[in-house]
């Protein structure tokens, strides 16, 4: 498969501030490549450079095999952004909205309404082409930004957290569209905190915090490389750790206190749970492990502020 | 400076919204010079005798024109500007389109100047209603060029304002530290002549002088020799606030 965007010791600095820190790796045609991390971790700092809105510091990063820069029109011309934040033009309807934005492409006027038409069939929004934005929900907002996306027919998109702020309902929607957009083979290049989200939606992801990637690989690889398939809980005091973890190390592959919490992370969770109920503790939870555990286990489970 | 003709498409984006608001912005971009065509120059015009062998109207209204010109444009870079900025965040979509950030404010000042020219043609439509026009149509067109390019200078200057703006209320200090006492001093309702000297060399610091000695010029087709000073000032200071304005938000809204 193609490399369609590659960065190596990409670096963003706001004066002394570094938000990007010498970040590489490579997102090819066709696949849906996450960004993972909690706020600050530089994601959208990244994304912002691969789609040539934020200037890069240092390093290297090319798009299609050119340099990003946010100079270069091709670049942006065949880029679909999905902003974090709902940048919709309030003063126009939402059939306005797409048609002023076909214009910034440069799309001939024709073509722009027919896409219109096909987009907002897309996105469910034909019932509310001339309404203006106000009178639509967020889920519709997004929607409509979806489409927005869409309209250059854009060789890859960028989603910058496309979720945030939605009802479980709206959020199931706004994933089926894009699981469509990458089953027609579009390439996604997705930003989330939410660990469903990248799991749902990545077929390869990275986890940033403080400006680094400190892992890469499949949702399930990480998971796999990282805890195991299963993971224990036992809330327990403190005191009874040395004990438990004698009693309990040996069958499971990595442990951790986290609170008033203890982990234990195995592969294979059947003789710890055998043992488990032996020793007959109240408080247990033993459930398949997720990339939350991969995430907070190499982010650091306290408050990141 | 990486503009292209996009700017014409941010143009159009504001056209297409303006529709919303047209009514209300005729109205108040009315309202104010209308009220200085009534009082100062049918009521104060009455005790004025001649300037230069014409009515004191014919004297005004020139600068009034100007006057609304340089309001509209200037209200429409701050006010307008921020809120597209700040609150609608329209121009972080704009730039990740092949809009370049210069795009983006060079369409946004040919906007106001647009607007400008709205308002200024409505106050030519209130004077030649009684009974003041520009003295040919030569003169007409001309104007309209004027009002055009003034309208770019002041957006210019706004954008400049808006640049370094945190909030709306920065833009009183803009609004009633110079744009308020411009009009009084720039020759809009009386000549400069009669000031002492060093307020007249301070009007030579004030844009809307050189628009307003122009526009007259232009209205009456009496050409002083000094117009052509007034002029060039003009075109330095619109290229000048022009290029700066750009830089300037462009530095606000790259990142």
């Amino acid at each position: 498969m193609k490399t369609i965007i590659r960065a190596e010791g990409l670096t963003k600095k706001y004066g002394d501030f570094t938000a990007v820190d010498g970040i590489s790796f490579e997102i090819r045609e066709g696949e849906s490549f996450g960004f993972l991390g909690p706020n600050g971790a530089g994601k959208t700092t990244t994304v912002r450079m691969i789609h040539c809105v934020s200037p890069v510091t240092s390093g290297i990063l090319t798009v299609n095999g050119l340099p990003a820069d946010i100079r270069n029109r091709a670049l942006k011309a065949m880029t679909g952004v999905i902003p974090q934040e709902i940048t919709l033009d309030i003063d126009l309807t939402v059939r306005e909205n797409l048609l002023v934005f076909s214009r910034f492409f440069d799309i001939p006027r024709r073509e722009a309404k027919s896409r219109i038409d096909e987009l907002l069939k897309f996105v469910e929004l034909e019932a509310k082409r001339d309404s203006k934005i106000d009178q639509l929900s967020t889920g519709m907002k997004r929607r409509l930004l979806i489409a927005r996306a869409l309209l250059n027919r854009p060789l890859f998109i960028v989603a910058d957290e496309p979720t945030t702020g939605l009802d479980p309902q709206a959020r199931h929607l706004i994933w089926q569209r894009l699981r469509q957009l990458k089953a027609q083979g579009a390439t996604l290049i997705l930003t989330t905190q939410y660990m469903e989200e990248a799991q749902q939606l990545c077929d390869r992801l990275v986890i940033m915090h403080g400006g680094k990637i400190l892992k890469e690989g499949t949702p399930n690889g990480l998971i796999e490389a990282e805890i195991g398939r299963e993971v224990v809980e036992i809330r327990t005091p403190v005191e009874r750790d040395a004990a438990l973890i004698a009693d309990l190390g040996a069958t499971a592959c990595g442990h951790e206190r986290v609170g008033d919490t203890l982990y234990f992370y195995c592969r294979d969770g059947h003789a710890l749970r055998r043992r488990l109920f032996e020793l007959d503790l109240p408080n247990t939870v033993h459930r398949p492990a997720t990339l939350e555990d991969v995430f907070l286990k190499l982010t650091g489970r306290s408050l990141i502020e | 400076m990486n503009l292209s003709h996009r700017l014409f498409h941010v143009f159009f984006r504001n056209l297409v919204s303006y529709k919303r608001f047209v009514v209300t912005t005729f109205i108040a971009s009315l309202i104010q010079p209308l009220f200085y065509l009534i009082t100062f120059g049918i009521g104060m015009g009455a005790y004025m005798g001649e300037f230069g062998g014409r009515s004191y109207l014919f004297f005004l209204v020139p600068g009034v024109i100007i006057t609304s010109v340089m309001m509209s444009a200037t209200f429409e870079c701050l006010y307008g500007t921020f809120v597209k900025m700040i609150h609608e965040r329209l121009y972080d979509s704009l730039i990740a389109t092949p809009v370049s950030a210069e795009d983006a404010i060079a369409g946004d000042i040919a906007w106001a100047s647009f607007r400008g020219l709205i308002s200024g043609g409505l106050m030519m439509a209130v004077a030649a209603a009684m009974g003041i026009f520009p003295v040919s149509v030569l003169s007409f067109v001309l104007l309209v060029l004027v009002m055009a390019f003034i309208g770019i200078l002041f957006a210019s200057l706004a954008m400049i304002v808006t640049s370094y703006a945190p909030n709306f209320d920065f833009f009183n200090y803009y609004t009633e530290l110079v744009v308020t006492p411009m009009l009084f001093f720039s020759g809009v309702f009386f000549p400069l002549d009669n000031f002492p000297g060093w307020m007249k060399t301070l009007a030579q610091f004030m844009p809307l002088t050189h628009a307003v000695a122009i526009a007259r010029a232009v209205y009456s087709g009496v050409y002083p020799r000094r117009v052509l000073f007034n002029v060039a000032v003009g075109l330095v200071l619109g290229l000048a606030a022009f290029v700066v304005g750009v830089r300037r938000m462009k530095k606000r809204l790259v990142k």
